[in-house]
C-alpha cells in the first residue's frame, strides 16, 4: 500500500524529487544553496557556485597549505571527518521560488543550513522559511540593510551592506577633500528601480545630507532600458561635483556608452558595484571604463598585505566550471569566504544539530588573517551582522581594478579628477 | 531645462527612433502578409546581435562590413522558422500561433545562453565611433549611421515592396490569399519570402545595433516590448506607418525622460499608445 | 459543443459525476497522505494557478479577448489585501473581497477603452496597461515602491489572521478558490451570458447584429475574469507573505497564466485545470533537475515543447481528450 501511494503521488506531481527521507548520515553534512542559475544574472550566481564548491573541495580533500581554517584536514574534524555535500538548486531571481526551495531543502533534502541567494528579494523569503523552521541560514552577498535589521534568530550575514559601502564612499569624499584641498558641494545620485538601486539611493541621500552636502539631483530608471539619453541630458544640465550611480551590468554598459556619446564628464564617479565590478565590465569597456571608481568588498589588488588572495585566485581560474580562467571577482570571493565560515562553524558546533550550529555561527570569530576579505575579521552582532566589515573603493586604472580607499590599505593613488572624454586617447 | 538639453534630446531621441522602426518593420511586414505576430521577434533581433559579435571576435569583421551576412544569416533563419513551425499553425486559431512563437522565443534565448553562456558583450573599436558636435549637439557617429542605415533599409523595403514583381506578389497575398493563388502566385513561397524579408530587416538593425549597444542572450525583450507597440501604434501591416512610430516612441520616450521622470518614461510611451488607438484603433497608418 | 449537452446517454454523465466525486475526495485527502510541505506546495501552486488560468479563460476562452495583462488584476488582489493588513489590521479575508472590488472597478476602467480594440491590438494594448500598472506600482513609495511589502507574520493561528503553519489550511483555501473558479465558469458556461461570449467570441459582428450587447458583456466578462483573478492575488500574498512589483505584476506571469490556459485548451471548463497540473510539475521537475547546471537547459526543454504543443494540438490537450471520446463514442 505504501508502495502504491508512493507510485501516485510519482504520478500526481510527474517527476518531482521527493526521494525518501535518506537516514541521517553521520558522515556527511549536507548544504542547500540557492542563487539565481537562470536569467540575465546568472553568471554572478554560476561564479557563486563555483566559489563555493572551490570551499568544499579544499574542505573535504585537506591537505591545503593555505592559512585557511578546516583547510588542512579532509572533512569536518570536529565531526570525526564529515565531508560536506551540496544541494544546489536555481531559484530564478523569484521570491517565491526561493521560499519554495527553501522549504523543500530543509524538509525533504535534510539540509543542515542553507546558505545563498544573492537577490535580497529572495534571502527575504529563504530566510524567512528558516526563520520557521528553526535552520541557521548564512547570507554572503544581499546587501540589503534591511535584511539584518528583523531581528531573526537564524540569520547571518558575512558581507557589508549598502550602509557600510555607502558610508565608505562619504568618507572617502570628506578624506579627499582634506587630503587633497579639492572642494566637493553636490551629488547627483541615478540608480535602478528594484529593491538593489532603491536601497542605494535612499541610503545616499540621507548620508549626504549628514555630511553635509547637496544633491541636486536623484532619479530612477527602468533597470531593463534601451537607452540613458535623457537620463544623461538631465545630469548634464544638473552638473554635479560627483556623480552616484547604482547600477547593474546592462544598464552600467548603456550609461557609459551614452555618457561618451554626449560627453558627460562628471569630477568623480563612484559607483555601488553591481554592474561597475561585473566581471565582463572592464574586458569589455576597456578604457572607457578608466577612471570609475567603485566601491567593493574584495581586491585583487591587496594581494601583498593578503597573501591567500593570490593562491585562491589561481584554484578559481583552474576550476573546470569556469572554462574562461576569469579571476575571482567581488561576489564569488564574498561566497567563498561565507562558506568557510559557516563550515568552521558546523565544524566547531561537533554536531549537526541546528541550535548548536546557531550557538557556532554567533560565538564565530574569525581573524583576519585566515579571510581573502580587507575585513579585521569575522564577528557577528546580535542582529546577525558581522561586524568585522569594511568596505575598500577602487577605481579603474591602466585597466585594471586599483584600491584606492581607506588610504592605508590603498596600493595606488587617487586619480582626480576624471579625464574629460575629449582628452582620453 | 535648457533649450540646449530639450534639442539634445531631440537629436537622441530621432536617432534611437529609426533604429526601433526598422526593428519594427519586419514584425509589421510578417503581420501585414499573413496576421502573425511573432513574439520571438526580440530573440530574433538578439541572434543578429550575437551574428555580429561573433563575425567581429572570430573574423575581426567589422559590424558594418559584416552587415549583408547578418541579414542573410537572419533571412535563412525567418526562413527556416516558416517551414519549421509557422507552416503548420497557419490555420490555428490566434491563440496557438502566439504560444508558437512564444514557446521559440522561450527556445532561443535559452539556446542562447546555453551556447554563448551569459555574458555581456560589446564590439571593441569599432570602424565608426566617435562623435561630431553641432553648435554644443553631439551626434555620436555610431547612432548616425545606424539611423542612415535604417532609413536606407526603409527605402530598399519600400521599394522592393511597391516595385519589384516579386513584392507586388508579396502584396497581393496579402491581401487575398485566395486571389494570389488563382493568380499563379505562389503563397506558400511567398509566405516563407516574406518570413525571411522580416528576419533579414531584424538582422540589419542587429547589425547596425551592434556597433553600440552591448549582446546578452535576454538582449532582445528589451527591445522587443517597443517593437510590438511601434508596429501596432503604426499600424499593423503598414511598413512607413513603422517608421513613423518608430520616431514617435524614440522621441517620446527621451522627451518623457526629460520632462516628466526618467523612471517613467516608458509609462508615457504606453500611454501615448493607448492614446492614439483609442482615437485610431487600427494604429495611425493601419487598414482593418 | 460541449458534448454534454448533445443528449448522450444519461449514463456517461453520471459516470462523469462519479468520477468527478471521486477525484474530489482523492484531493480533499491528499495532505492527509502527503504530510511533507514540499508536494502540497506544488499542489497548492496547482490550485492557484489552474484558478488563476480559469479566471482568465472566461475573458478569453469564452469571450475571445486574449489579455496579456492579467497580472494587473493579480497584483490588484495581492496589494489591495496587504495595504488594507498593514494600515487597518483588516483581516485578509475582508481584504480579498475588497481587491475583488476594486479589480473589477479597475476592469471597467480598463475594459472601457481597451475593449473596443480587436485582436492582436488587443492583446498588446493589455501589455501596455500591464507594464504601466507595473512602473506605477515600483514608483509609488506609499505602497512599498520596488523594495515591496512584507506581510505582518502573525501566529496566532487565528483563521481571521489568514496564515498558518500548516500548508495543509492552505492547500484546502486554494482548492476552495479553484472550486469556486470552476463553479463560476460552469455557471456562466450554461447561462444566455456564456452563449452570447460565444458568439462574441466567434463572430463580434455578427453577435452586434443579432442584438447582443457586445460591448456590455465584454465589460461583464472582463469584471468576472478581474474579480477571481484578484482573488488568487490576494491568497498569493498571504501564502509568501512578500510582494513586490517584480514578483506580483509581470509580464512573464500574465504569460504564464494564459500559456497554462492555452496548453489545456481555451473555452473548455477543464482545460486550465489540465494545464497547470502539467505545466506546474513540468517546471518544478526541470528545474530542480536541470536548473542547477545555470545552462538554461530546463527552459530550452520548456520552450520547445509548447512549440510542439502548439503545432501538433493547437486546441489544447482538452482538444485532444475530446477527440478521443468522440472517436470511441
Amino acid at each position: 500500500m505504501r508502495r502504491a501511494i508512493g507510485l501516485l503521488s510519482l504520478a500526481l506531481v510527474a517527476l518531482s524529487p521527493w526521494a525518501p527521507a535518506q537516514a541521517q548520515a553521520p558522515k556527511e553534512v549536507v548544504i542547500g544553496i540557492l542563487y539565481p542559475l537562470s536569467g540575465p544574472v546568472a553568471q554572478v550566481g554560476i561564479d557563486s557556485v563555483n566559489a563555493v564548491k572551490m570551499a568544499v573541495e579544499i574542505i573535504n580533500n585537506g591537505g591545503s597549505t593555505l592559512n585557511l581554517p578546516l583547510g588542512k584536514t579532509a572533512g569536518l574534524p570536529g565531526l570525526g571527518g564529515a565531508k560536506i555535500r551540496l544541494v544546489i538548486v536555481d531559484h530564478q531571481g523569484k521570491p517565491d521560488v526561493g521560499q519554495a526551495e527553501a522549504e523543500r531543502l530543509i524538509t525533504q533534502e535534510k539540509v543542515h543550513a542553507l546558505y545563498g541567494a544573492y537577490f535580497s528579494s529572495v534571502t527575504a523569503t529563504a530566510s524567512q522559511v528558516a526563520e520557521r523552521y528553526g535552520m541557521p541560514y548564512l547570507n554572503a552577498e544581499s546587501s540589503s540593510p534591511g535584511l539584518t535589521e528583523r531581528g531573526f534568530k537564524w540569520f547571518f550575514r558575512t558581507s557589508p551592506h549598502d550602509g557600510h559601502f555607502s558610508v565608505a564612499m562619504f568618507d572617502f569624499m570628506k578624506d579627499l577633500e582634506k587630503r587633497r584641498g579639492v572642494k566637493i558641494k553636490t551629488l547627483g545620485i541615478m540608480h535602478e528601480d528594484t529593491l538593489f538601486g532603491v536601497d542605494s539611493a535612499k541610503v545616499q541621500e540621507e548620508l549626504a545630507k549628514k555630511y553635509g552636502y547637496e544633491v541636486v539631483i536623484k532619479m530612477a530608471y527602468r533597470a531593463k532600458t534601451t537607452s540613458l539619453d535623457a537620463e544623461v541630458g538631465k545630469l548634464k544640465a544638473a552638473n554635479p561635483d560627483v556623480f552616484l550611480p547604482t547600477s547593474y551590468t546592462s544598464d552600467a554598459f548603456i550609461f557609459v556608452k551614452t555618457a561618451k556619446n554626449l560627453d558627460y564628464n562628471p569630477k568623480m564617479l563612484m559607483a555601488q558595484n553591481a554592474g561597475w565590478t561585473d566581471p565582463s565590465f572592464l574586458t569589455e569597456m576597456g578604457k572607457d571604463a578608466e577612471g570609475h571608481i567603485t566601491r567593493a568588498p574584495f581586491a585583487l589588488d591587496m594581494a601583498d598585505k593578503k597573501p591567500m588572495i593570490k593562491p585562491i585566485n589561481e584554484l578559481f581560474k583552474k576550476l573546470k566550471d569556469n572554462p574562461g580562467g576569469r579571476d575571482i571577482s567581488d561576489v564569488p570571493a564574498r561566497a567563498f569566504t561565507g562558506f568557510i565560515v559557516l563550515a568552521d562553524a558546523i565544524n566547531r558546533a561537533k554536531s549537526v544539530n541546528p541550535e548548536e550550529i546557531r550557538k557556532a555561527l554567533a560565538a564565530t570569530n574569525m581573524p583576519p588573517e585566515q579571510l581573502i576579505m580587507p575585513w579585521s575579521g569575522v564577528k557577528f552582532d546580535e542582529k546577525g551582522q558581522n561586524t568585522g566589515v569594511r568596505a575598500i573603493l577602487q577605481q579603474v586604472q591602466k585597466g585594471k581594478y586599483a584600491t584606492i580607499y581607506p588610504f592605508e590599505l590603498a596600493a595606488a593613488d587617487v586619480v582626480y579628477p576624471l579625464t574629460p572624454w575629449k582628452d582620453r586617447k | 531645462m535648457t533649450a540646449e538639453v530639450l534639442l539634445q534630446g531631440i537629436v537622441s531621441g530621432l536617432l534611437m527612433g529609426f533604429v526601433y522602426a526598422l526593428i519594427a518593420a519586419g514584425l509589421s511586414l510578417i503581420f501585414g502578409l499573413m496576421e502573425i505576430v511573432n513574439f520571438a521577434h526580440g530573440e530574433f533581433l538578439m541572434l543578429a546581435m550575437f551574428s555580429t559579435y561573433w563575425a567581429w571576435a572570430l573574423w575581426r569583421l567589422d559590424p558594418v562590413v559584416s552587415l549583408p551576412l547578418t541579414a542573410a544569416a537572419l533571412f535563412l533563419l525567418g526562413f527556416a522558422t516558416y517551414h519549421g513551425l509557422i507552416r503548420w499553425v497557419l490555420g490555428a486559431p490566434m491563440l496557438a500561433q502566439i504560444f508558437a512563437t512564444f514557446g521559440l522565443a522561450i527556445f532561443l534565448r535559452s539556446a542562447a545562453q546555453a551556447i554563448w553562456g551569459v555574458d555581456f558583450h560589446l564590439v571593441k573599436d569599432p570602424l565608426v565611433q566617435g562623435r561630431i558636435s553641432l553648435g554644443g549637439i553631439f551626434i555620436g557617429l555610431p547612432q548616425l549611421v545606424a539611423s542612415v542605415g535604417a532609413l536606407l533599409a526603409f527605402v530598399f523595403l519600400n521599394w522592393f515592396i511597391s516595385r519589384t514583381e516579386t513584392g507586388l506578389a508579396l502584396q497581393a497575398t496579402a491581401q487575398d490569399r485566395q486571389a494570389a493563388s488563382l493568380m499563379g502566385i505562389n503563397t506558400e513561397r511567398m509566405f516563407a519570402l516574406g518570413w525571411g524579408i522580416g528576419a533579414a530587416c531584424v538582422g540589419v538593425a542587429g547589425a547596425l545595433l551592434t556597433i553600440f549597444f552591448y549582446v546578452f542572450p535576454d538582449v532582445g525583450s528589451t527591445f522587443a516590448l517597443l517593437a510590438y507597440v511601434t508596429v501596432a501604434l503604426g499600424g499593423f501591416g503598414n511598413v512607413p506607418g513603422t517608421l513613423v512610430a518608430g520616431v514617435v516612441v524614440g522621441l517620446i520616450e527621451v522627451l518623457g525622460g526629460l520632462l516628466i521622470a526618467p523612471a517613467l518614461k516608458y509609462v508615457a510611451v504606453f500611454v501615448l499608445y493607448l492614446l492614439v488607438v483609442l482615437w485610431r484603433p487600427q494604429g495611425l497608418f493601419g487598414r482593418f | 459543443m460541449d458534448s454534454s449537452t448533445v443528449g448522450h446517454a444519461k449514463w456517461p454523465r453520471r459516470l462523469t459525476f462519479t468520477a468527478g466525486l471521486v477525484a474530489l475526495a482523492l484531493l480533499l485527502a491528499f495532505p492527509l497522505v502527503f504530510t511533507l510541505p514540499y508536494p502540497r506546495d506544488v499542489m497548492i501552486r496547482i490550485f492557484l494557478y489552474a484558478m488563476l488560468a480559469t479566471a482568465w479563460n472566461v475573458l478569453a476562452g469564452y469571450c475571445g479577448q486574449i489579455s496579456l495583462g492579467h497580472a494587473v488584476f493579480f497584483g490588484t488582489g495581492a496589494y489591495t489585501s496587504t495595504v488594507l493588513v498593514k494600515t487597518l489590521g483588516l483581516t485578509p479575508w475582508a481584504g480579498m473581497l475588497a481587491g475583488a472590488a476594486l479589480a473589477v472597478a479597475l476592469s471597467q476602467v480598463i475594459g472601457y477603452p481597451v475593449l473596443r480594440l480587436r485582436g492582436h491590438y488587443f492583446a498588446i494594448a493589455t501589455i501596455a496597461v500591464g507594464e504601466i500598472v507595473q512602473t506605477l506600482m515600483i514608483n509609488w513609495d506609499w505602497v512599498g515602491g520596488a523594495r515591496g511589502l512584507f506581510i505582518p507574520i502573525d501566529r496566532t493561528g487565528s483563521l481571521l489572521a489568514f496564515q498558518f503553519r500548516d500548508k495543509q489550511v492552505y492547500y484546502y483555501i486554494a482548492l476552495g478558490l479553484l472550486l469556486l473558479a470552476l463553479w463560476v465558469t460552469r455557471r456562466i458556461e450554461r447561462s444566455r451570458t456564456g452563449y452570447y461570449f460565444r458568439a462574441i467570441r466567434e463572430d463580434q459582428d455578427a453577435a452586434a447584429s443579432l442584438g447582443i450587447p457586445v460591448a456590455r458583456y465584454k465589460q461583464r466578462a472582463m469584471a468576472v475574469s478581474a474579480a477571481l483573478t484578484a482573488l488568487g492575488g490576494t491568497f498569493y500574498a498571504q501564502y509568501i507573505l512578500f510582494i513586490d512589483p517584480e514578483s506580483v505584476l509581470p509580464l512573464s506571469l500574465s504569460i504564464l497564466i494564459c500559456l497554462i490556459a492555452v496548453l489545456g485548451g481555451v473555452g473548455t471548463l477543464w482545460g486550465p485545470l489540465i494545464g497547470a497540473a502539467i505545466l506546474v510539475p513540468l517546471g518544478e521537475a526541470t528545474r530542480i533537475y536541470l536548473g542547477g547546471t545555470g545552462k538554461a537547459i530546463d527552459l530550452l526543454i520548456y520552450g520547445f515543447l509548447i512549440m510542439v504543443i502548439s503545432v501538433i494540438q493547437p486546441g489544447g490537450i482538452m482538444a485532444l481528450a475530446q477527440r478521443g471520446r468522440r472517436r470511441t463514442g
